[in-house]
């Protein structure tokens, strides 16, 4: 490849990325406004933005209560449980942004009271891993999968309280200032219980 | 296992731990959606259960009806001429005060108040020695040709124009004397 097609390409990879990051900047602030609108139409007791809150969050939330270890059918209960006690505190809604955090704090705190009247239940996470169908088993791909297994076995054994910042960051995917919110803890407590649970992590998967 | 390497396995793991959702649930949460959405208010849980208990308008009418009886019961259901709720006030002030210690500023007024509601009221307690308990304070006239007489003590007594005559005469004597 001479000097010049190498120069295009790298021009066309650099507007690729450009367009790229563009998009994903005005995905953000669509997503930014649909939210500001979601939180002011519930603010104002709006009974359509309360069907589109459950369309956008419930299979979220029932995932999220799988994931910290309730089963199948608990965590159903504790979703519905979830929307009824957001209904009854929308005052506590303040804009678009706080949406993550108050909804996941709402489940959160459902989950943590089922925990606590039933001490002695056992965790039950999500059983199947999706694996991609690749066709064809690689010894790489393989031992990928075991390693995700294998996490997946040690993040279940970690104390409630450390699995919880794990899934809420990592798992929900939510910001540091959303899982702050939605663990009802200050930033500094959250960080410190992360970085124990990433060491307790690194320790036991080697 | 490096740092990095478990975010992006953790990342990983949160996208494919994942289970069908059962497809009913959604609609079975928007069928709980109350009625009547509304911020939350301290003091406001009470009024919010009874929206979101969804009574009938008949059994909603009944609530309403049975609450007003108790209410009329509370506050209404006295003979308006007794005083009502002017009454239980002064008995307040009277408490906060100490019993006894100025019935006559407490009756002083409630004759102004019926004076100014076009009552038939005669006030005798800037002439009577308020030291003696028996001294009329004040009199006022009652359907039916009974008198409802204030006594220094703060006692409160219906007489009929005999006793009530029987009583000035008594009040007028130790005045002479």
């Amino acid at each position: 490849m001479g000097k010049k097609a190498k120069l295009a390409k790298q021009k066309a990879d650099l507007t690729y990325l450009n367009n790229n990051q563009r998009n994903i900047d005005s995905d953000k602030d669509y997503l930014g406004q649909r939210r500001d609108s979601l939180a002011a139409r519930l603010r104002t007791g709006d009974r359509a933005a309360a069907a589109e809150l459950v369309d956008e969050y419930y299979q979220q939330i029932y995932l999220f209560m799988r994931k910290l270890g309730h089963d199948r059918q608990v965590s159903e209960d504790l979703t519905q449980e979830c929307f009824f006690n957001a209904w009854h505190h929308i005052g506590q809604l303040k804009d678009g942004k706080a949406l993550n955090g108050w909804i996941y704090r709402i489940a959160s705190n459902v989950s943590r009271l089922h925990w606590r009247k039933h001490k002695h239940m056992e965790v039950i996470g999500i059983e199947s891993i999706e694996m991609p169908n690749t066709g064809n088993d690689e010894p790489e791909k393989m031992e990928h999968n075991e390693q995700l297994e294998r996490l997946r076995d040690v993040v279940e054994r970690l104390p409630l309280k450390l699995r919880e910042t794990i899934i809420l960051h990592y798992m929900q995917q939510l910001t540091i200032a959303e899982a702050t919110e939605a663990a009802g803890i200050n930033q500094g407590t959250f960080k410190s219980r992360l970085n124990r649970a990433l060491k307790n992590l690194r320790k036991n998967i080697k | 296992m490096k740092e990095e390497q478990i975010n992006e396995l953790l990342n990983e793991l949160g996208r494919r731990a994942t289970e069908p959702v059962r497809p009913g649930l959604g609609e079975e949460i928007k069928q709980r959606i109350p009625h009547r959405l509304s911020r939350h208010k301290i003091g406001w849980d009470t009024v919010n259960i009874i929206i979101d208990l969804r009574l009938s308008k008949s059994v909603a009418a009944a609530a309403i009806i049975i609450t007003m009886i108790l209410l009329l019961n509370l506050f209404g259901g006295r003979d308006l001429t007794s005083g009502g709720i002017l009454k239980d006030g002064m008995l307040l002030i009277n408490y906060w005060r100490g019993v006894g210690e100025d019935h006559v500023s407490i009756a002083r007024s409630k004759y102004e108040h019926l004076l100014d509601r076009g009552e038939n009221v005669i006030w005798y307690g800037d002439s009577i020695d308020i030291k003696d308990a028996n001294s009329v304070l004040m009199q006022r006239k009652l359907p039916d040709d009974k008198y409802e007489l204030t006594f220094a003590d703060g006692r409160e007594k219906q007489v009929n124009s005999e006793q009530l005559v029987k009583l000035l005469t008594r009040m007028l004597e130790k005045r002479t004397k």
